[in-house]
């Protein structure tokens, strides 16, 4: 009877998760199907392994400068927010200063302004700056995560602080500290940081739609978006493009599952 | 918001600390430094506009042209505009279908998938893995099982021998359908936070419980829920949050119309319309600022609630 039960319940998690995978797998189908199996019924649930419309689709569409436009709006936010997230977190752990308690206060509310209350305000300063239609407004709204600045602090609190100390009884100073000492040792929970902000950036959508207007700065998933508005009966032109954006996020979650699930439960510790 | 709780306790641990005397004022100079850059980031990001966001409202702004004082007239105009009170509707009626749902959901997966072995990890990833998608992207393939003649939900339906349903174009299923599409895309993150506080119910109050003769029922409701409660409390809240600010999600599946007939325009959504396709930007500020007055008040609400059923250790 428990070994039934116990088959029983692994077929159930194992046909659950392959559930979870239909939606993705079925815009996989109707991509690489032949034009005359799409629209049948029932529905057609093994591919033809037709490419041609994925050739034609990535033709049609700027699809190689969304990509790039995607990563190295990605690189630049890691760039600019590790570092002032490092510096951020480095004072918070190892500086002693006064107002510490109100420098937490400031980033605690940060956590509790809705996004979307400051799309149009930084709307109107990207304005001003003559910034609107770049990639510079899509990358600086991000140059601080509060997130990485959270993570980070709870991983410094876990080194000794002895580390520290013998440091300074050796003559090293803050900086030296940072650079030799803490640096090295933050790598994984830096790589975890980063990775979230990659995916943030490959996922984003309001705000790149609101700040851009031009396929030569936009995103992968808003060039996507103006597809799917425009275009929106050409199913398997659109399943193809639906893969281009898709794909390389789920070869992301294959490459780096560790970290990244390591990430998602973490967020779940800072939940008291 | 536990987040918020935890952030203060940790406060406690660090703001405390003996600062030596003649390196003092060297050591407040260098904190200065360290923390500058990425307040910089913040004042211009997200302090100032959210002052700005709410003193937007209550000009007329043209981008480009000159801001004239409106006084209250745009939260007048909002106030007797229906498709405000549309949108908020249904925004409140989307929240109200996804938090309970989530709940019982992520529960329920999370006690189907609680194992180390090999096949439940990878049935795990599984159902994380949408999480990361990108919502347009995905919502593509959503678009085409949703399809009333060729989508397989419909061909389900029939293969059981149920009437098929008209999905996103139908009024009354376009924000069900909306709903099922964001359950599917964001559960992976509450049942993988579930598991990790399960794994953290100590083992022994399960085993004597076992022994004691409670069924893996009675374990469930009466010992592993109530310890993981703020778990739960903690899913409820951020469900809330998200769901008020949804936009993703109907912008791809209704393809930015949040139609039909107006069923699954949100809040964001028509505030969205309002701001970039009518550059209409102080009516979408005073939308905006009542749009957060609501998301405070109802966190501030579930908060009240939460903390009369949670269970703290």
């Amino acid at each position: 009877m428990r070994t039934i039960a116990h088959v029983l319940r692994a077929a159930a998690a194992l046909g659950l998760g392959l559930a979870f995978l239909l939606p993705i797998y079925i815009a996989f189908v109707t991509s690489l199907d032949r034009p005359q199996d799409v629209f049948v019924y029932p529905p057609h649930l093994v591919p033809d392994w037709n490419f041609s419309v994925w050739v034609q689709t990535w033709r049609g569409n700027t699809w190689m400068l969304a990509i790039i436009n995607t990563v190295v709006i990605a690189l630049a936010t890691i760039a600019i927010a590790l570092t002032t997230t490092v510096l951020c977190a480095y004072a918070l752990v190892y500086v002693p200063f006064r107002g510490k308690a109100v420098v937490w206060t400031a980033l605690l509310a940060v956590l509790m302004i809705p996004e979307q209350a400051l799309l149009i305000p930084n709307f109107v300063t990207m304005a001003k700056l003559h910034l609107v239609d770049t990639r510079i407004a899509q990358i600086i709204p991000y140059g601080a995560s509060v997130f990485g600045v959270f993570l980070l602090r709870q991983h410094l609190l876990t080194l000794p602080r002895e580390y520290h100390d013998a440091a300074k009884i050796d003559g090293c100073g803050h900086l030296a500290f940072l650079w030799r000492i803490v640096l090295p040792l933050s790598r994984p929970i830096l790589f975890t940081i980063a990775l979230y902000i990659f995916i943030g950036c490959w996922n984003s959508l309001i705000w790149p739609l609101m700040v851009t207007s031009s396929p030569r700065v936009q995103p992968i998933e808003v060039l996507l978006s103006t597809f799917l508005t425009q275009d929106s009966s050409n199913w398997q032109g659109l399943s193809a493009a639906a893969m281009f954006a898709t794909l390389p996020m789920i070869a992301l979650f294959v490459l780096f599952r560790k970290p990244i699930l390591r990430g998602l439960s973490k967020s779940s510790g800072i939940n008291g | 918001m536990s987040v918020i709780d935890a952030f203060l306790r940790s406060t406690a641990q660090t703001a405390a600390e003996p600062s030596p005397g003649p390196s003092r004022l060297r050591e407040g100079i260098l904190a200065a430094c360290l923390l500058a850059p990425a307040f910089l980031f913040l004042v211009a990001f997200v302090y100032a506009p959210a002052v700005l966001a709410f003193a937007l409202a209550f000009f007329n702004f043209h981008p480009g042209g000159t801001a004239t004082y409106a006084g209250l007239s745009n939260f007048h105009a909002a106030l007797s505009d229906p498709l405000f009170w549309r949108s908020m509707a249904n925004t409140g009626l989307y929240a109200l279908m996804m938090v309970p749902s989530t709940l019982v959901l992520s529960v329920a997966l999370a006690a189907l998938l609680q194992s180390n072995r090999r096949l439940f990890r990878f049935a795990q990833s599984l159902v994380v893995l949408p999480y990361i998608t990108p919502a347009v992207g995905t919502a593509i393939g959503w678009l085409w099982m949703y399809n009333p003649n060729f989508g397989i939900l419909n061909a389900l339906l029939r293969g059981i021998g149920l009437k098929p349903i008209g999905w996103l174009n139908s009024p009354h299923w376009a924000m069900p359908a909306v709903v099922l599409y964001s359950l599917w895309h964001g559960i992976g993150f509450d049942v993988l936070i579930l598991l990790s506080a399960m794994s953290q119910v100590p083992e022994g109050v399960l085993e004597s419980a076992r022994v004691d003769g409670a069924g893996p029922w009675t374990r469930l409701f009466r010992i592993t829920l109530p310890l993981i409660s703020p778990t739960l409390f903690f899913i409820a809240v951020m469900t809330t949050i998200g769901s008020l600010q949804a936009f993703a999600q109907v912008y791809a599946l209704s393809l930015s119309s949040g139609g039909p007939e107006n069923a699954t325009l949100t809040a964001l959504l028509y505030i969205y319309q309002q701001a970039f396709t009518d550059g209409q930007f102080s009516y979408a500020a005073a939308m905006a600022a009542m749009l957060v007055v609501c998301i405070f008040a109802v966190t501030a609400l579930t908060r009240w609630i939460g903390h009369r059923f949670t269970f703290y250790q």
